[in-house]
């Protein structure tokens, strides 16, 4: 029987959520083609994950755990991953695409020598190949890719599926990963954590992402009061990463992270196609732009032509009216 | 430090494309050096115009591949390898990191430099996959690059912070264009261009087998990107514009 082996990957304490589509979907895919339906967790407390995992329908559970995996390091993550294969044998295996995933997919597809393809919206599995959707130039296009490879490996846009419980008793079964120095060779200095804001971009039900447009503290602070209005995420385009003005983790985009809120207010922002790569696929965008030929516009369900700082107080007032 | 960088020809994601029966009509004439690897030229430019050292770039392609290795020693690197192909394989990233691997694996280096992803495709699988074939240590998504007593010191986006991460060397890195401006070349530049040596091989002469080149993840059809519905665009006064739109989010859009 086929194995569909999905890594569930965690982050700052918390299952990523992106994990968990991928999981879901594995799992109908399984149940669909009569395969069998597995996670693994890599971390330094994987165990403690395994309940929340085996909701979404894991028949199996493998867990790696040890200091070498509380921080991310390509090393000890590659020599675990290559470990777990080897038990669990899987026909496939699927990732969320995190920069934790990226970091480590090529290399590992090198190791195992596996079919591999990144970054896809949607796929399926027939035992065999692998069939699946990736956009491609920017997201212009979507292309339609064939994978074969044993195993191959897939990793999901963030936001390509729905949750699904599907409670499961898994069976969970510790693997030893020993990590030595040699292992490693490269050495983690330090890690400069993101600064305030604290909602994961991918996770966000709602972001309020700032470009150009927002060029003072007065401008910034509208930003921050509409997104805790909202309980919403803050992004923001490469001007403003790139400017300093926003820490790098909130870049949105093809550079940066890809993302699928039920409610995307892109303000100030021109609609760049390197931007809406990372967002058109938004449940409901919002943009507001002085320029009423900005490109943003196109794909916006709702176009707001004017300037940001005579168009946010209101907008915030109202939002706060609706929200009690 | 000897740099060698990674570098591909990509076609232009602005020119105007068609889709007809699946397949993608572009204008081929239209390419450019992938953005992220003119990245890692300039940065790998700047360390060494710091430290010492120099800068030699490889690229595999067809013959039009040689503008894209003539744009990156106009920049100002010194060497070019062109690694030909006819330009009709279909190769996916496991086949150039294959190709890629055998090419370097009797060169000295003590840093190669990647792009982080391909314009095109944003694969970003090439860099990782030349890394585990090589055996060297790596990191990936570099958003600044210091060398620090011949080590490699890499400020690399994760994803909730920025990892700092110390390499020996050789070793390798694959480049986001978040870490610089790559420079535009000057007439200068160009002109030296021309002088600059650039050593031409084919696939066969680095005795890759030819059937392992095959690609594994082929793609089959291209389709548009399904457009969004029409919206609604709201001009006139500020105010009430404003609290139009927060209505409708409640009452027919449903998301607040
Ligand atoms: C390979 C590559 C990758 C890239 N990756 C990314 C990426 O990941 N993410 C990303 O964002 N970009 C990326 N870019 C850059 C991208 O091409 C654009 O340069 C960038 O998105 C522009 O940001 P912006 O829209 O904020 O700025 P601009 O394009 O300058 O737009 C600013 C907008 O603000 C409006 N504005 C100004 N003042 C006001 C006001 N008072 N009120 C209302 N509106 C106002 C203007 O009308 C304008 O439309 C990439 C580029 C390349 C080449
Ligand atoms: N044909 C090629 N020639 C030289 N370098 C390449 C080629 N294809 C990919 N690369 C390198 O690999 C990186 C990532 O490629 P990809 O896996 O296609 O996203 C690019 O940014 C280049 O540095």
């Amino acid at each position: 029987m086929s194995t569909l082996l999905t890594y569930v990957a965690i982050s700052d304490g918390k299952i990523k959520r992106s994990s968990l589509e991928v999981l879901s979907h594995c799992k109908s895919i399984a149940d669909a083609g009569g395969m069998a339906c597995e996670a693994v967790i890599i971390d330094e407390n994987a165990t403690s994950y395994t309940d929340d995992v085996q909701k979404y329908g894991a028949s199996k559970i493998y867990t790696v755990e040890g200091d070498a995996f509380k921080q991310h390091q390509n090393g000890s993550l590659l020599k675990a991953l290559t470990k777990v294969n080897e038990v669990a044998q899987p026909s496939l295996i699927a990732f969320a695409s995190t920069e934790g995933t990226k970091d480590v997919l090529g290399a590992l597809a090198a190791q195992l020598k596996a079919g591999v393809v990144a970054d896809v919206s949607s796929f399926n599995f027939d035992g065999t190949k692998v069939t699946a959707q990736r956009p491609m130039m920017a997201a212009k296009i979507m292309g339609n890719v064939n994978v074969t490879g044993n195993p191959v490996l897939v990793s999901v846009r963030s936001g390509s599926y729905d949750l699904k419980e599907n409670p499961a008793t898994a069976e969970v079964v510790s693997v030893d990963v020993t990590v030595e120095s040699g292992d490693l060779r490269a050495t983690l200095r330090e890690i400069i954590s993101a600064t305030g804001d604290t909602i994961d971009l991918n996770e966000a039900e709602a972001i309020v992402a700032a470009g150009r447009g927002v060029k003072d503290e007065e401008a910034k602070a509208l930003i921050s009061e509409l997104a805790s209005v909202l309980n919403a995420g803050i992004g923001a385009s490469r001007a403003l990463t790139e400017s300093g003005v926003y820490d790098p983790s909130l870049q949105i985009g093809q550079t940066g992270k890809v993302v699928s809120p039920q409610l995307y207010i892109a303000v100030g922002i021109s609609g760049a196609i390197q931007h809406t790569a990372g967002m058109a696929n938004s449940k409901v965008i919002v943009a507001i732009n002085k320029d009423a030929d900005a490109p943003i516009f196109e794909i916006a369900d709702y176009g707001i032509v004017g300037d940001l700082y005579k168009i946010l107080p209101t907008f915030i007032e109202e939002i706060k009216k609706i929200k009690n | 430090m000897k740099f060698i960088v990674s570098i591909k020809m990509v076609p232009d994601v602005y020119a105007p494309f068609q889709i007809k029966d699946g397949e993608l009509l572009m204008d081929g004439d239209r390419t450019v050096l992938n953005a992220y690897d003119a990245s890692a030229v300039e940065e790998a430019l700047v360390l060494t115009e710091k430290h010492g050292g120099d800068v030699e770039v490889v690229c595999i392609g067809s013959a039009k591949a040689s503008e894209t290795i003539r744009k990156a020693l106009a920049m100002g690197a010194a060497k070019g390898y062109h690694i030909q192909t006819n330009g009709d394989e279909t190769y996916d990233s496991s086949s150039y990191a294959q190709i890629l691997a055998s090419f370097l694996s009797d060169k000295e280096y003590d840093i190669l430099s990647f792009g982080k992803q391909s314009q095109d495709t944003d694969s970003g699988l090439t860099g990782g996959m030349v890394a585990q074939l090589l055996n060297l240590p790596y990191a990936t998504n570099a958003v600044g690059l210091e060398i620090e007593d011949n080590k490699l010191v890499v400020k690399r986006q994760g994803d909730s912070g920025q990892e700092m991460i110390e390499l020996p060397t050789p070793c390798l890195v694959t480049c986001s264009n978040d870490m610089n401006e790559p420079r535009i070349p000057n007439l200068k530049g160009i002109m030296a261009s021309k002088r600059k040596p650039v050593e031409s091989l084919s696939v066969s002469d680095l005795g890759v087998d030819a059937t392992a080149l095959e690609a594994v993840s082929k793609v089959t059809s291209y389709e548009p990107v399904p457009a969004r519905a029409a919206g609604k665009k709201f001009e006139g006064e500020p105010e009430e514009i404003a609290r139009e739109v927060a209505q409708l989010l409640d009452t027919e859009a449903n998301v607040l």
